[in-house]
């Protein structure tokens, strides 16, 4: 039961101030926002899929990012290489997302209401497992790529910049895999109107499948890019989970640009924040403005430009 | 018998059996498991106040946590800082909660559905981040305690939390005091337009019932039942801390509700009761027991959405129905047979 400290301390100690200069700080926090709000998009990104597609909210979407660390710390100390692991870690998560779509979310989507609570369950059973197998305590991986290059007068780790490349990279892939394929296209089809595209053929238990499957996986890919960068234990999901929800709700619900847009502008003005005050208050501020976007603005802050 | 009869003659047992609850168990030799039953009594409030808005009015809320947690802290804050008793740190607390539930609830009542169960867990997460960093008030999550209060005094004799029987009778009076209220509440004419607003909100604005301000006076009977829990909560342990409003503690009353079955007056108290005994039991020869706790939650919303009270009602009815049509009419499965069971099914009754 941590605080938002658990996603920014780090950040503070990753960023090696010159000369203690206030800009440079600003600046650094501001940077980190940014790496952490481009694979919190991606993150956020698998929520917003599935709850756009299967009108279900995933509780447990935080611990498929966990698992997403702790599995890709696993397979780094097994195989030797953390670019295997980064490799592995997403199909395993389409795996693991497919597999739990047919236990537990299919037959339990007909009481819609109650997903949350069969989510809330799954949660719970992937963090006592993680538990279970893994072990307790808080580990931290080694940054596959060593060293530091000059930023804005500050020194930042070069993998930390990799790790928003990437990520930026994976946002851009999913959007073209969704405009350009035909799954792509059918998941786009299922999402306006089941009902049009089964008259179609467009084999809609399957599609709803899938696309559990591509969020969860997304959300572990999102845990093997951070984990790196975050402690890697049974409980970061929990500290994740509400930082996705809002970059969700603010981005508008199932708006999925509107949801990329939303975590990075979120995590740079919490990065902001945090340069003046204590993340707490970045939190606060943050959930007073997702608030007051559910109120005010309930299709999101950009349902103007998209719909 | 009458399925009604049935159920009214269940009541009286399960009263009786709570009321001798101090007598018999030091008896068996475990007085540890009167403070079990205390505990059970109170987080099924917790419980009861999902289940007022979840079961009755059709809102999923995940934030009763916030209302618990303002209960705790206006019971131990009026203890510490202005000397009060047993008795108005108790109406501290549940006024406290009332009034937090007012502010939240005029707002989150207008969403519905996925909506407002984001907009309760969010409300709920911002006062957790702010009774976390407010540590010289609240403590934080060490959190703060207070040494327990007299409950009545009559002359010499004084009545204090410290011994085990009196704290027992006195939560045990409280909490059934709370469900004497709530049942009367669902029986009457607002009883019958929460349910109307449940079954179909726009029938019931149709039929000219005020569907915001039913849903809002739900919210603010749910918020007083989660204080009344939070501030009882604070006696029992002596104690209030900020980690009891994160949205886990609201996540495990919505668990409790649902196992026990949402939508009956007592169900939810049974969800309670399971839950905390299957973890007294199990966390002694297995640490991981949160991990049978999310399977059977998962499984009770797969094959028994009604809970414990649906698999008793069906059973009831079931039961007297096969006496007099067919012996051989099939039962339907009873997830825990071996365990007490829901005393009375209200939904059909309310």
């Amino acid at each position: 039961m941590s605080g938002p400290k658990g996603l920014f301390c780090c950040s503070r100690r990753a960023a090696i101030v010159d000369e203690g200069s206030v800009t440079a700080l600003v600046l650094a926090l501001a940077v980190n926002g940014l790496v952490w709000g481009l694979i919190i998009a991606l993150i956020a990104l698998g929520l917003s899929i599935i709850f756009g597609l299967l009108d279900i909210i995933n509780v447990a979407h935080g611990d498929f990012f966990m698992l997403g660390t702790v599995v890709a710390l696993v397979l780094t100390l097994a195989t030797g290489s953390y670019w295997m692991a980064l490799a592995l870690v997403p199909l395993i998560g389409l795996a693991v997302g497919l597999v739990l779509e047919r236990l537990i979310i299919r037959p339990t989507i007909r009481h819609a209401s109650l997903t949350i609570v069969t989510t809330f369950g799954l949660s719970m059973m992937l963090q006592e497992g993680v538990r279970a197998t893994y072990g307790p305590q808080p580990r931290r991986m080694a940054a596959p790529i060593e060293g530091t290059i000059p930023l804005f007068g500050i020194d930042y780790d070069v993998y930390r910049i990799f790790a928003a490349a990437f990520a930026a990279l994976c946002l851009v892939a999913f959007f073209v895999f969704l405009t350009r394929t035909k799954l792509g296209t059918w998941i786009r089809a299922v999402r306006h109107d089941p009902e049009t595209a089964t008259a179609l053929g467009v084999p809609v238990v399957r599609i709803c499948a899938i696309t559990f499957g591509l969020g969860t996986a997304m959300a572990l890919l999102g845990g093997a890019i951070a984990a790196p960068i975050t402690t890697v234990e049974f409980r970061t999901g929990v500290d994740i989970l509400p930082f996705c929800f809002m970059a969700v709700i603010i981005g508008g619900l199932g708006n999925l640009q509107g949801t990329v847009a939303a975590a990075v502008l979120l995590a740079v003005m919490e990065g902001l924040v945090t340069s003046v005050t204590d993340p707490t208050i970045a939190r606060i501020v943050s959930l007073g403005l997702m608030s007051v976007a559910l109120l005010v603005r309930p299709n999101g802050l950009f349902s103007g430009a998209t719909r | 018998m009458t399925v009604a009869a049935i159920s009214r003659a269940a009541l009286v047992l399960l009263l009786a059996a709570l009321i001798a609850v101090p007598v018999v168990l030091p008896m068996l030799g475990s007085p540890f498991w009167i403070d079990i039953v205390a505990e059970i009594l109170i987080w099924s409030l917790l419980a009861a106040s999902v289940n007022l808005l979840l079961g009755y009015v059709g809102l999923l809320s995940f934030g009763q946590a916030l209302y618990f947690g303002v209960g705790m802290y206006g019971a131990a804050l009026s203890v510490i800082h202005w000397g009060a008793g047993f008795w108005s740190g108790l109406a501290v607390g549940v006024i406290a909660a009332m009034a937090m539930a007012a502010i939240a609830g005029s707002v989150a009542v207008r969403l519905t559905w996925h909506y407002f169960a984001i907009i309760t867990v969010v409300f709920s997460l911002i006062l957790y981040f702010a009774a976390m960093s407010a540590k010289p008030l609240t403590g934080g999550d060490d959190g703060i305690s207070f040494s327990a209060p007299t409950v009545v005094s009559l002359g010499d004799a004084q009545l204090s939390l410290a011994n085990q029987s009196v704290q027992y009778y006195t939560i045990l009076l409280i909490v059934a005091l709370c469900y004497v209220l709530f049942s009367l509440v669902v029986r009457s004419p607002l009883g019958v337009r929460f349910l109307a607003v449940r079954e179909n909100d726009r029938r019931a604005a149709l039929v000219g019932i005020n569907v915001y301000l039913t849903r809002y006076m739900a919210f603010v009977l749910a918020g007083a039942l989660a204080g009344v829990s939070g501030a009882l909560f604070a006696f029992f342990g002596r104690y209030a801390s900020a980690s009891y409003m994160f949205y886990h503690v609201s996540g495990e009353a919505v668990v409790w509700a649902i196992v026990g079955g949402a939508g009956s007056l007592l169900g939810p108290l049974f969800g309670t009761g399971l839950l905390i005994i299957f973890r007294e039991i199990i966390s002694t020869v297995w640490e991981h027991y949160l991990f049978a706790v999310g399977a059977i939650t998962v499984l009770v919303v797969m094959f028994a959405p009604r809970g414990l009270a649906g698999a008793w009602s069906d059973l009831l009815h079931a039961g007297t129905r096969s006496k007099a049509v067919s012996p051989a009419s099939e039962l339907p499965p009873v997830a825990n047979s071996g365990l007490p069971k829901p005393a009375a099914d209200t939904t059909s009754g309310g």
